[in-house]
């Protein structure tokens, strides 16, 4: 069984469709990337299934629940994490508590005020564990707004993945980066998703074909073509879509 | 929290050394005040501060605490309840409790302005009420109660101010204390989350308006508590204590104080009790003072009194702290000349044909000399301070930068 399911996925705003009859199945330990050009619908759609927007028809389910039009809190218990285009972090207090908070639902503290934060070892540690993995434990008492952009995404995938979410969608993980600050971001990715399902939405094509399993294209609002890098680069249509914007050294490997 | 340990001690040891050392009636009706609005701010920065909820209406929580308690006074009086006075404020913090339960059941379904305008017109409901239900409120006289009628706590029978006062020290520093550990707890922590970025907190696991729901409800109790000292202190309370003035006031006091440090509210508090009780001896405009204060505080020190002290965290530990105290001094001065010819020159706007004492002179109105005098005293100051900012300016920096034996350190 697929651990996500969309079935003819729709979602207006008014009377503009932004995505039209998505079906896709995701399959657990997969590791999937959405691409499309600008205004396709990607972030609507990363949206659509982490309970940002209620879908306007169709259905989506996870685990073999239907999920979709739950709030977000409700998915994420669930075990779906994602992050965000723009950082997305809590920019008032310090790195350690960033990740002690994305810690805290699935650690079962709830909404507890009657322990004290200070006094939970394994939480702790499970927190510094994963500064360690994003390689921010040097930063750990710094306020994260002050943290560099490069460092906030590592901080912001951190926020994602310190719950042992089974299911992890990045949204663009390395826009605005220089090269080398892209190639450990996706040493880090492929690190933190060991094991685990990955959908991301990303436009550096190098990254994608490096990374994913399956490709999706996404264009105004559909889809249309689901498969392995390798078939996708000689899809017609989506040579059509991109107009070789597919670089053609990604061809060759 | 073993950390913090001195920090609680010292706290304890103030509380109850205090009174010896303010011990005039003046001294003692201060500090009494003081217990009353400082866990009254603190549970108000637990929405603004920490949970980043603007309330117009947390005078409602103290308000009915308040005259819940003023009842149960006069139920002990009658007999129809024996209990100690001393936990009036439990009724109080009782009170506070259920009705933020049930307000904030609705209200923190919102956030920001909306949140802000519920609020708002909770206020103003309860308020328009209390006019109503004169019974309960007392109508625009309030509601009279003697706290002495209780069976006596170990011999004490409340006759006395200071009494009242290590009653109100004692509740003090337990309200602080928990409204402290709450800041350390899973709720209290996911409220700071909530407040910095409501929508990833929801991505995290977490419904933004049950976090808000539960800071509500402990800021409605611990304001309650308040409401409940506020009641055993003045044995009388009316619509003003639960009406927007009162609100408003609780805001200043945590604004002023500085809203991101759970200390803030205290120092607003305290200054703002001060200038609330001493100034008012002294001028009839010490509202305009106060008024002009809270503009200073906003435009200059958005992180309030606690924040400016916080500001020289950098420079202490650059252990260059002592190079500011000859610029902030130099400074000091002409701002001062210039704050007292603006005070003289508010003073004689309204003073008739009373004669205005300052410092030896004695300035009428009429005399167009006292106003020239008190203008140019005033620009002499302004013009010392402007002088004299850039030198403070490039001491600040130097005290901001760090030593040579300090750049090798790690960070």
């Amino acid at each position: 069984m697929s651990l996500l399911t969309l079935d003819s996925v729709c979602k207006s705003f008014g009377s503009t469709r932004i995505i039209n009859d998505v079906s896709l199945d995701i399959e657990a330990g997969e590791k999937h990337a959405i691409i499309g050009p600008n205004g396709a619908g990607k972030s609507t759609l990363f949206h659509l299934i982490s309970g940002r927007y209620n879908v306007s028809s169709g259905a989506i389910g996870f685990k073999g629940e239907v999920i979709h039009n739950l709030p977000p809190y409700e998915i994420a218990r669930r075990g779906l994490a994602r992050s965000f285009q723009v950082t997305n972090i809590f920019p008032r207090m310090s790195v350690f508590e960033n990740i002690r908070c994305a810690l805290l639902w699935s650690e079962g503290y709830r909404y507890s005020f009657w322990q004290l934060l200070g006094r939970q070892r394994t939480l702790n540690e499970k927190a510094l564990d994963v500064l360690e993995q994003i390689g921010l434990s040097d930063k750990a008492q710094l306020p994260s707004g002050e943290l560099a952009y490069a460092q906030q995404r590592a901080l912001e995938l951190g926020i994602a993945v310190a719950s042992g979410a089974e299911l992890i969608m990045l949204d663009e993980p390395v826009a605005g980066m220089s090269n080398s600050e892209a190639e450990n971001a996706v040493a880090l990715i492929r690190r933190i998703t060991e094991g685990k399902t990955l959908i991301m939405v990303e436009h550096d094509m190098n990254i994608v074909f490096d990374i994913a399993d399956r490709i999706s294209v996404l264009v105004y609002g559909e889809i249309i073509a689901t498969d392995t890098p390798q078939n996708i680069r000689s899809n017609a249509r989506v040579q059509e879509a991109y107009l070789g914007e597919v670089p053609s050294d990604a061809k060759g490997d | 929290m073993k950390k913090q340990l001195p920090v609680w001690l010292g706290f304890a040891l103030a509380l109850v050394f205090l009174p010896s050392i303010f011990d005039s009636v003046l001294g003692i009706s201060i500090l009494n005040q003081m217990t009353i609005w400082i866990i009254f701010a603190l549970s108000y920065n637990m929405l603004l501060g920490q949970g980043g909820m603007l309330s117009f209406g947390h005078a409602v929580y103290f308000g009915l605490g308040g005259f819940m308690s003023v009842h149960a006074l006069n139920l002990i009086a009658d007999e129809v309840f024996v209990f100690s006075i001393t936990l009036i404020p439990l009724v109080g913090g009782a009170v506070g409790l259920v009705a933020a339960i049930f307000i904030g059941s609705f209200s923190t379904r919102k956030s920001g302005t909306v949140f802000a305008m519920i609020s708002l017109g909770i206020g103003e409901l309860i308020v328009a009420s209390s006019l109503i239900f004169a019974d309960f409120f007392g109508g625009e006289a309030g509601v009279t109660g003697d706290r002495t009628y209780g069976p006596p706590f170990f011999g004490i029978e409340f006759l006395q101010d200071a009494e009242v006062y290590y009653l109100g020290a004692f509740w003090l520093f337990v309200a602080t204390l928990f409204m402290y550990l709450f800041t350390q707890t899973p709720a209290g922590r996911m409220a700071n989350a909530v407040r910095d970025n409501p929508e990833r907190a929801e991505f995290i696991g977490y419904s933004t308006r049950r976090v808000r729901f539960i800071s509500f409800c402990a800021a409605g109790l611990f304001a309650g508590i308040a409401g409940g000292l506020f009641a055993i202190n003045y044995e009388f309370i009316t619509e003003e204590n639960l009406n927007a003035l009162t609100s408003g006031r609780v805001l200043l006091m945590a604004y002023i104080g500085g809203l991101g440090f759970f200390i803030g509210p205290i120092v607003g508090a305290v200054i703002l009790t001060l200038m609330n009780s001493l100034l008012s001896n002294y001028s009839e405009m010490w509202m305009l003072y106060l008024g002009i204060m809270f503009l200073l505080t906003v435009i200059f020190l958005p992180r309030g009194f606690a924040g400016f002290i916080m500001m020289h965290q950098i420079a202490w530990q650059n252990r260059r702290l002592g190079t500011l105290i000859l610029p902030y001094f130099v400074t000091a001065v002409p701002a001062l000349v210039f704050l007292a010819a603006f005070v003289g020159l508010v003073e004689l706007s309204h003073k008739g044909d009373d004669i205005l004492p300052f410092f030896g002179l004695s300035l009428g109105a009429e005399s167009m000399l006292s106003w020239g005098i008190l203008l140019a005293l005033a620009g002499i100051g302004a013009l010392g301070v402007k002088l004299s900012r850039p030198r403070l300016a490039a001491a600040w920096a130097l005290a901001n930068t760090p030593t040579a034996d300090d750049r090798g350190d790690v960070r």
